[in-house]
């Protein structure tokens, strides 16, 4: 018996063994399979994790967020305001080992436009093209607005002012790939410039991505990268533990709770700011108390951040005073603090003639399954510190999006993530009053002419400025009440280098480096 | 035997046919909308919502979607994934169809002849300490869910000694654990049956007349009573092979695995209707199937079940 046991763990051993891949695999997780894995189609967020290594734009984010020139090397706007010339990076290869030149970026931003690519995310960006409404409905098979000069320079033409059109996470792809490798190319090869290339995708185990050799960046250090299918953020965390990993980002807020909670990981944990607005909607057309400033004011004071961060969120969040988070360009780090202030509040309430909640219609927090602890906070503060009649209302996700869209939900609290490191995303979408994603519809005309002006602002810093002063509106106003930023959890085994975290979730991996 | 065989295969039609209907309207009565997921953070582009909801024919009236799924189905063609671009169901399901079946078929084969052996054992010492204890863990391996035995395994086995790996799938110490805690429920339920039965089976007077005529006890019972034990068996392994077909989706979770059951799971989740639909027909199917498959063993097992009224 005793012989026996031996001999299977032998055999253990070695089938353990073997399963250890060579060490300059560098193995993380993601949630799910990628929906897609070609720059055209491209629409969710796992998708985009894989991607984002093998796939680049004219910029990029350093570690530190800012934005970096990354395929294009530098650009001016048109003196009009509405188009762009852009000077490409001489000398970069796409993984085919064909020059990335001025066709493939209008190669790319005619594919992203042609009726029945089903263009995806990065489609929207390209609305204000000259042409491209022709494109879209196959009226033309060029797009108008996009001149190549030569090899290295582009020149885009918009029909309104897109100064941000160089940030904006278009992926560029290889115009000579469906020549080489058919239509179904992308189940065979990546077409982009990025640092790694597809190699495999075993549906619901991983997706596995090679170094570029030609990478006209830094690196990559690694010869591969294993991307993990695993849905369960325990089980990350265990294979973790058990070094089947290398790092990890946790996706669900418990197990976020969890692992800072861990003595074991507090050496290897990222925390990192999540480009994510959360905030009460305060819709006034729908709920006649909430037309009195006061009584916005008092509500933002009832409510205990720091104490939300620390109960609710298990330190797994940071308070938010305004409507642009940490790391997005814009962000105001000096807007003052909105501390709890129990008094305050009640006071405020009864100078708007509600005092305890007196002549208070009754009113519903409403929200979805996963943030009902969050919205039972609020509907029992408001309750216990103002008497304010709130109760809570949980609903199915897409009919209350639409709901919140349609401008028919009196009081909510909802989110909204960023697509570009810009805070003109948070303002212009949420806050300005013509946007369908204003979903309070709170509305403010000083507030939407600097939104506009913003909008035809290119110099950054002079822009950045217009958000300081329409945030400070929306927050003197009470227009919202901002809650929390979500604290983005990853974490990294000791030895490997050169991983972190932006706002939007892990940097492209070629500066990652391995014992 | 054929002809009944072939019968109850027809039979299997009209099953199919009412769980379709049942299956496609409950899909649609979900709250949910598959296009409000794609779109995200677009929600409010009525454009491109309407591009979406052509796109996948949603914007056709109920009857029509359903008409265009039957016409489909007649010719083999489960549609297109809501969530995976262009990839038609068939892929997505084929990569993970074996999957399920060979894990349950791995419990099972792990599950019952050590449950048989644990049972019978159990039997032939009834109410002696070896009785109680097997009785016991029987009911602490029924009573402790899955996923709590998962993370006890993994735990032990992958983090603190290192035998195996924690998840993942394609070699065979991945699926040491996730079979191990696959088994352990059917196990304790099969150990308790045969111990029932066997315990039933020896009180029987035939059992005593072959003990009068002097047979071995081994023979006595391996022959006598162990196969009469196994009748009632069959039934309770056929119900607990379909539970296992179709429970695996936390085990799939936990530890990584590609099955149909969290195939199932991200289908929901998504509002990926055909995904959703292919899985449930074949869910439905294996069952049926199993049950035919017990159905047909029982007469092989016990000449006296005659199967179909043309026997005699």
């Amino acid at each position: 018996m005793k012989r026996l046991t031996t001999q299977f763990a032998v055999l253990f051993a070695a089938i353990t063994m073997s399963s250890v891949v060579h060490a300059q695999t560098f193995r993380t997780n993601i949630p799910a399979d990628p929906a897609m894995v070609d720059p055209i189609t491209y629409s969710e967020l796992v998708a985009g994790d894989v991607m984002g290594n093998m796939y680049e734009g004219f910029t990029g984010i350093d570690g530190d967020g800012k934005v970096i020139p990354a395929l294009a090397e530098s650009w001016e706007a048109h003196d009009d305001n509405l188009g762009f010339t852009f000077h490409l990076r001489p000398g970069v290869k796409f993984h085919s080992g064909r020059p990335f030149t001025a066709n493939d970026v209008k190669y790319t931003l005619e594919e992203l436009l042609k009726p029945g690519n089903k263009g995806g995310l990065n489609a929207r960006y390209l609305n204000n093209i000259v042409g491209a409404d022709a494109m879209k409905s196959g009226e033309a098979d060029s797009l108008e607005g996009v001149t190549v000069g030569d090899d290295l320079t582009v020149d885009i033409r918009f029909t309104q002012p897109e100064v941000l059109f160089p940030i904006y996470p278009i992926w560029f792809m290889d115009a000579g790939i469906v020549d080489e490798l058919g239509a179904d190319w992308a189940q065979k090869a990546s077409a982009g410039t990025g640092p790694f290339k597809f190699v495999a995708w075993n549906r619901g185990q991983d997706v596995q991505l090679a170094a570029h050799a030609d990478y006209w960046g830094e690196g990559p250090h690694v010869e591969a990268v294993d991307f993990i299918i695993v849905p369960s953020d325990d089980t990350a965390i265990s294979m973790f533990e058990a070094d089947e990993l290398d790092a990890i980002y946790i996706n669900n807020a418990a197990e976020g709770r969890r692992i800072l909670r861990d003595p074991q990981f507090a050496d290897k944990l990222i925390k990192v700011p999540a480009a994510q607005i959360r905030y009460l909607g305060m819709n006034q057309n729908l709920y006649e108390p909430f037309k009195d400033k006061r009584v916005r004011e008092a509500i933002c004071k009832a409510i205990d951040r720091d104490g939300m961060v620390s109960g609710l969120f298990g330190g797994a969040a940071f308070p938010l005073y305004g409507q642009i988070t940490p790391g997005v360009a814009g962000y105001n780090p000096d807007l003052p603090a909105i501390p709890l202030d129990v008094d305050k509040a009640k006071a405020l309430l009864a100078e708007a003639g509600y005092e305890g909640g007196a002549n208070m219609p009754p009113v519903k927090v409403t929200t979805t399954a996963p943030n009902k602890d969050e919205a039972t906070y609020f509907a029992a503060t408001l309750k216990q510190v103002l008497g304010m009649p709130t109760e809570v209302e949980v609903v199915e996700r897409a009919s209350h999006i639409k709901a919140m869209n349609a401008g028919e939900v009196p009081f909510f609290a909802w989110g909204w993530s960023a697509g570009y490191p810009d805070a003109l995303y948070f303002l212009s979408q949420v806050w300005y009053g013509p946007s369908v994603y204003n979903r309070s519809r709170w509305q403010n005309d000083e507030f939407d002419a600097l939104i506009e002006k913003a909008q035809q602002t290119a110099d950054n810093e002079a822009r950045y400025a217009l958000y300081k002063d329409a945030e400070l509106i929306l927050m003197e106003e009470w227009g919202t009440c901002p809650l929390t930023v979500r604290m983005q959890i990853a974490a990294v085994q000791d030895g490997v280098e050169g991983v972190s975290l932006t706002p939007f979730r892990f940097r492209p991996f070629n500066t990652v480096t391995m014992d | 035997m054929g002809r009944y065989a072939l019968r109850r295969v027809a039979g299997l039609l009209p099953v199919l046919a009412v769980m379709i209907v049942l299956c496609f309207v409950a899909i649609k009565l979900v709250p949910g909308d598959p296009v409000m997921v794609l779109l995200s953070d677009q929600s409010g582009d009525v454009e491109l919502e309407a591009r979406l909801r052509a796109d996948y024919g949603l914007d056709q009236p109920f009857i029509v979607q359903f008409g265009r799924y039957l016409a489909g189905l007649a010719v083999g063609d489960f549609g297109y994934s809501f969530r995976y671009a262009n990839v038609p169901v068939s892929e997505i399901i084929g990569t993970s169809l074996a999957i399920t079946p060979i894990l349950a078929l791995a419990a099972l084969t792990l599950a019952v002849p050590t449950g048989i052996v644990f049972g019978t054992f159990a039997a032939l010492r009834r109410n002696r300490a070896a009785d109680i204890i097997t009785v016991f863990l029987v009911v602490a391996g029924i009573s402790i869910p899955n996923f709590a035995l998962s993370a006890m395994f993994v735990y032990l086995f992958a983090i603190k000694l290192d035998l195996v790996p924690v998840a993942g799938w394609g070699s065979f110490s991945q699926a040491v654990l996730p079979v191990l805690v696959l088994a352990i429920a059917p196990m304790g339920y099969i150990t308790r049956l045969t111990r029932t039965y066997m315990l039933e089976v020896l009180s029987q007077d035939y059992i005593r007349t072959a003990r009068a005529k002097g047979l071995r006890n081994r023979l006595v019972i391996y022959r006598h009573a162990l196969r009469n034990t196994l009748v009632p068996l069959l039934t309770t392994i056929g119900i607990i092979f379909g539970g296992l077909l179709s429970g695996t989706f936390v085990v799939e979770t936990i530890f990584n695995i590609p099955g149909l059951g969290r195939l199932a799971i991200e289908g929901i989740f998504a509002r990926d209707y055909p995904v959703t639909m292919a899985i449930v027909m074949l869910f439905t199917m294996f069952y049926a199937l199993i049950n035919l498959c017990v159905d047909l063993l029982y007469g092989l097992i016990d000449p006296r079940i005659r199967l179909g009224s043309d026997g005699n």
